[in-house]
């Protein structure tokens, strides 16, 4: 047998020959890890939920035309559009040009989520907004894929059902103003001139009603024959009322129908007016410059502001709760490590003592120890992550009702961590025990 | 000389544990120091192996004053030349009497468990070589100790109280086996205050509140080899009654030996 055979079978003998001490040992550095590997495993998995929830709450992007001339904003007609209707954002779009008037045509739309896609994961929806009559009142309608905007929008709250061909779905304020039920039926007027009228029906109501107000202007003027300046003609399509939408923001002044719809209302197809993203992207602001430097584009995105900032606000509170919290019980574990070892030690002074009058010396016995204690943090740390998995997994499923991922990187990390905090906290009391004289532990005083 | 003691003395405070003591012992010889509990037989017996250093005067072993070595040199001197056994045995307790006997060796040199092996044999305890202390009677753990000691042939056999916690027959089976080393030139320095011990040994000095009291040889062979040798007799400069100052070795008699020994001298 070799000295280094030695070594380990002295090491060996210390860790399972002294079973009760060795698990004190253990359970000190395992309790440590679990801790540790639970809370850095949901300080990692609670940002992605929260980017997860907060996306549920609608667009963290909007594009809309900018006023440039251009071929991929707005192709298929002469029609004028602007601004970010729809969108709980606030920001809106501005100017009526050529290229705002056409709107967003399909294939930029698709060129555009293809950037954003490329980019991390996202969910989109267009809308295309013009100004309607209903019972010689302004309104706006915006035209959507329903599918889309469900998708995009969670926190919407639909009394009945989204709308189809024939169907529309109206804002709560609409619907209180006019006494809508589901069920029940809306003419709906489309008017030239509302839409050719620089003229805002829509001033206080809020940007989507101001994009949709200069969304149609000046396309009517030459193309659409039908042009009616009588405001009190209560003539239009009759559809019916597939649902009413309460989402508590400027959502709930507007009337939601099919693309389709709106294209046979006004009797033009045209391109979007905005598409709103809710993108996963981690540099949101890198995205938004990508596009806007893209001027051949002819869009401009935006970032929504009041998501963006809360969602990061929030997590970033998170995260430094989680990280406090873990601090503390790094040095809670280093503490009650540091007792056990302490104490482990203090009991075998008379073996240290031994060694030393034998002839080992300080840094001999101080390696023996150490290597023990990191033994000890190994063993409880491997025990330690996969207890700690454990919990993070059942806490996932539990609050956050997804599944987590094993984190190797991490899993490495918190054994590692747990084998040297055993150490550092064995330094002190091994420290003292190798200075101890060998006479005085042999006398026993 | 393998050991000289040079007025050597240990103070602690105001009390003198040894008190002045020269000494002198060569190789292979058979030293008792016997005393009453508190009398400064451990604490001399430390000064000589090296786990001690001394208040004033100097030890030389095998002519190296150890009190110019550093605690480095002096656990090398401790493991080289010095073989340590203990009235309480200290044997490791999650280690097996044979790891226990190499752990001396990790320590000495390098680890080799056929010569363990035939240490334990040499003591009677080949059998129970795999057996954990706690498994093992006392006598049988002093044995171990003993193994231990001689593992790695040292010069000098330091023993306190070697037969301290044992019983006459475990008492008999170490005597000899120190017997043995004796014969085989191994220098024995015995701390006990079992005048049973002490008679085995060829030489005894006696201590009292750190004071050399008395000398006497067991051996007379072995006194005349001493002194053609140039040894003289161990003395104090301790200025106290019955103190031995000169170049005179006052005799002594043990108390307790008559008791040992049923009455025979």
């Amino acid at each position: 047998m070799t000295n280094t055979g030695m070594f380990f079978r002295m090491l060996f003998s210390a860790v399972f020959r002294r079973r009760s001490r060795a698990v004190m040992a253990v359970i000190a550095s395992l309790v440590g890890a679990a801790t540790l590997f639970c809370l850095a495993m949901i300080c990692i998995a609670v940002p992605q939920q929260m980017n997860q929830e907060m996306r549920a709450y609608g667009a963290n992007l909007i594009v809309t035309p900018t006023g440039d001339a251009g071929s991929g904003a707005g192709a298929e007609s002469d029609a004028s559009s602007s601004g970010d209707a729809g969108s709980s954002s606030g920001t809106s779009g501005t100017g009526s040009s050529d290229a705002k008037s056409t709107g967003i045509d399909a294939a930029m739309v698709k060129h555009t989520t293809e950037m954003v896609a490329a980019k991390g994961s996202q969910k989109h929806a267009t809308y295309r907004y013009e100004n309607v009559r209903v019972n010689a009142a302004p309104y706006v309608m915006a035209g959507v894929d329903a599918a889309q905007v469900r998708n995009l929008n969670h926190h919407w709250v639909v009394d009945g059902s989204w709308p189809t061909a024939g169907k529309v779905l109206v804002g709560r304020d609409v619907a209180d103003a006019m006494g809508l039920k589901v069920g029940g039926s809306i003419t709906i007027g489309y008017r030239a001139s509302d839409n050719a009228s620089s003229s805002s029906a829509s001033t206080a109501e809020s940007p989507e009603s101001d994009a949709a107000s200069q969304s149609a202007q000046s396309s009517q003027q030459m193309r659409d024959g039908r042009v009616n300046s009588d405001i009190m003609d209560t003539t239009g399509t009759e559809f019916r009322v597939a649902g009413i939408v309460d989402t508590g923001g400027s959502e709930d002044s507007i009337i939601y129908a099919t693309n389709a719809d709106v294209d046979k209302l006004t009797g033009v197809k045209r391109g979007v007016d905005v598409i709103e993203y809710s993108s996963g992207a981690s540099d949101l602001n890198a995205l938004v410059t990508s596009i806007n430097d893209m001027t051949s584009m002819h869009v401009k995105a935006q970032q929504v502001t009041k998501i963006t900032a809360s969602d990061t606000r929030i997590i970033t509170m998170l995260q430094t709760l989680f990280w406090i919290v873990s601090l503390v019980v790094l040095v809670l574990t280093l503490v009650g490590v540091g007792t056990t070892i302490s104490s482990i030690v203090s009991q075998r002074r008379n073996e240290i003592g031994l060694r030393k009058a034998l002839g080992a010396s300080s840094a001999a016995i101080g390696v023996e120890f150490y290597v023990e204690s990191a033994m000890y943090g190994l063993i409880g740390g491997l025990v330690g992550t996969a207890i700690g998995y454990g919990l993070a997994s059942w806490l996932c499923v539990a609050v956050f009702e997804r599944a987590i991922a094993f984190n190797w990187a991490l899993g490495v990390a918190s054994v590692v961590l747990a084998a040297l905090v055993a150490v550092v906290a064995s330094i002190p009391p091994v420290h003292r025990a190798t200075r101890i004289d060998p006479a005085i532990v042999l006398r026993e005083e | 000389m393998l050991l000289e003691l040079d007025h050597i003395s240990k103070i602690y405070g105001d009390l003198h544990a040894v008190d002045d003591l020269n000494l002198t012992v060569p190789e292979g010889e058979w030293l008792a120091i016997v005393g009453s509990s508190g009398s400064g037989k451990t604490t001399l017996m430390n000064m000589i192996g090296c786990m001690d250093s001394p208040s004033k005067g100097s030890v030389k072993l095998e002519g190296r004053k150890l009190e110019d070595l550093n605690a480095s040199q002096l656990a090398d001197v401790r493991k080289n030349m010095i073989g340590l056994v203990f009235q309480k045995f200290y044997l490791v307790p999650h280690l097996t009497a044979v790891e226990n006997v190499m752990v001396a060796q990790y320590y000495h040199s390098v680890v080799d468990e056929d010569q363990a092996m035939k240490a334990l044999e040499r003591v009677g305890l080949k059998d129970r070589a795999h057996h954990l202390p706690s498994q093992l009677s006392g006598g049988e753990q002093q044995r171990v100790c003993i193994a231990r000691a001689l593992i790695n042939e040292p010069k000098l056999i330091l023993a306190d109280e070697p037969t301290g916690n044992l019983d006459e027959k475990n008492e008999k089976i170490v005597l000899d086996l120190f017997r043995q080393l004796h014969e085989q030139g191994t220098t024995i320095i015995v701390v006990t205050h079992d005048a049973l011990v002490a008679s085995c040994a060829q030489r005894e000095i006696m201590l009292n509140h750190g004071v050399l009291v008395g000398e006497k040889w067991n051996d007379e062979a072995a006194r005349k080899a001493y002194e053609a040798a140039g040894g003289r007799p161990a003395s104090t400069g301790a200025q106290v009654e019955g103190a031995q100052t000169g170049e005179t070795a006052i005799g002594f008699a043990d108390p307790t030996k008559a008791a040992k020994t049923g009455g025979e001298d």
